[in-house]
Parts: C-alpha cells; structure tokens; sequence
C-alpha cells in the first residue's frame, strides 16, 4: 500500500508546472514595451511622423511580438508533452488579454481617446490574477504596480504617459520575469 | 469496515497514467511513455483499458504526418482515483497500528 501511495507522489512530483520556460515571454514584453515606450518618449517626431505611422508602430510591432510568442509557446507544449490545470488557466487568461488589448485600442481610436490607461490597467489585472494563480509574489506586486501606473496616467500631462507606460512594464513584466527565471524550482 | 482496492488502479501502470492527469490537464503518449517507462505496447493495452472503464478520455490527430494521442481524466476517473486513494491511507493506518 505504501508502495502505491509513494508511487502517486513520485508521478505527480514529476509533472511539475515548468514556470521558468513561460518567464520567456514577460522578459520578452516587459523589454517590447518599454523599448516602444522609452523610444516614442525620447524621439516623438519619429513615431508619430502620420497618424498612421502611429498606428503601425503600437500595433503592428506587438501583433509581430505575438507571433513570436505564440509559436514559441506552441513549440514549449509540443516539447514537454503535457499541459497542467495551472498552465491552461494561464493561456485561457493571456489569450483574452491579447485580444482585449486589440479590441480596446480600436474603441479608443473611435472615441478619439487615449487607450493606455485602459490597456494598463487591463495587463494589471491580468498580471495580479497570474500572481496569484502560480503563488508568485513578484508578480502580485508586479500587477499591482501596473495598476497605479493606470491610474497615475490618468493626471499625466502630455507624452508622460509614455514614461509611465515604459515603467509599468519594466516593473509589472520584465523584472517578475527576470525573477521567475532565476526562481529555484519548487522540489 | 476496509473497502476493497479498485482493482483497475491497483496495476502501478494504470495507477501512474491517472496520477499524472489528475494533475494535468491533458499529457501525450510520449509523455506517458516516458514517465511510466514502460514499452509502446503495454502503454497502449494500459490506456485502452483506461479508457474501456471511462476513466480517461484518448483523441487522436496528427501532427506533422505523425499519429499525436493526448489523453484526458474524466469525472469518473477523479472520482475513482480519489476513492482508491482514500482506501489506500485507510490501509496505510491499518499497517502502522500494526506497528506500534
């Protein structure tokens, strides 16, 4: 009896949740973001050139962003074989969000508004509820940081809010995901 | 009064296939294969078995002209393994009463 009971704990000991191979995508948008962000803040004649020239540069580098990330997530699942309750949550989560952000960009494009605020305080969310979900503090402090950033944008004269949206995703994505991967596996 | 062991998850090769998908969501047969280290053959009795009793769910497709087999619990399995394993502690008392 023991023997069977051991066994349960050894096979479920090792389907661990590989959190260190999804830490590649917070590194890769916190560094996305805050690169557009920190550019478009320094070099404002450059991106905003035409209106459209706008739009090409806040989303079609992200749509590209999400290509990268979509196939290198597909190729993860197809290497490790298996797919945890945690994992699927994750990707049903991050999936919303990649098409919530789209869809909010062109509501704000036909009320002629600012979206970042939304979108900022939307990835917040979505950073806190991942935090939660794996029981990674980094990231619960990370999407709470996000969210004061939303709301800070709110009293942000001009082209500030690029600044805020540079320092939102270094702090709620990149530096978390920097943690994850360095984070020492759970035995 | 004990209750007997279910006699399907009793086998340590159908015990490990339901152990993992109690914790995944769903796992491929090359997975399995490599976890419960045992040859292509006997997995596949194993699962079929599984899947006789309604324990698992099996979809087949294929993937770059290979055949790709992921296997699911189903409520019936959770059920079952959670049964088992609460009869399987019970025992366990049983043996360090014993003991002591």
């Amino acid at each position: 009896m023991e023997d069977q009971i051991q066994l349960i704990n050894d096979v479920i000991n090792k389907t661990k949740e590989n959190l260190k191979e999804s830490s590649f995508s917070f590194i890769f948008w916190g560094s996305l973001i805050a690169i557009l962000s920190f550019f478009h803040y320094t070099y404002p004649e450059v991106v905003q050139q035409t209106h459209y020239s706008l739009l090409l540069y806040w989303i079609l580098i992200p749509i590209i962003g999400m290509v990268i990330t979509l196939v290198y997530n597909i190729k993860k699942r197809v290497k490790v074989g298996y797919e945890t309750h945690v994992g699927r949550s994750l990707k049903i989560i991050w999936g919303v969000f990649n098409i919530s952000w789209i869809l909010l960009i062109f509501i704000s494009i036909e009320k002629k508004i600012n979206p970042t605020e939304s979108i900022l305080f939307l990835l917040g969310v979505m950073i806190l509820i991942t935090g939660l979900l794996i029981r990674f503090k980094p990231f619960s402090f990370g999407g709470i940081s996000v969210i004061i950033c939303s709301i800070l944008c709110v009293y942000t004269p001009n082209n500030s809010w690029l600044l805020l949206n540079g320092i939102a995703a270094v702090f709620g994505l990149l530096i978390p995901g920097i943690t994850l991967y360095y984070r020492k596996p759970n035995v | 009064m004990f209750k007997p062991l279910n006699k399907i998850l009793v086998n340590p090769i159908r015990l490990m296939i339901v152990s993992v998908l109690m914790k995944a969501e769903n796992c491929d047969f090359n997975f399995l294969k490599q976890l419960t280290k045992t040859t292509q053959g006997n997995l596949s009795i194993q699962l079929k078995k599984l899947k006789e009793c309604g324990y698992i769910s099996i979809d087949k497709s294929f993937e770059k002209n290979y055949p790709k087999t992921n296997c699911k619990i189903t409520k019936a399995g959770v059920k079952s393994f959670k049964e088992h394993f609460e009869n399987l502690k019970e025992y366990q008392n049983l043996n360090l009463k014993h003991k002591s």
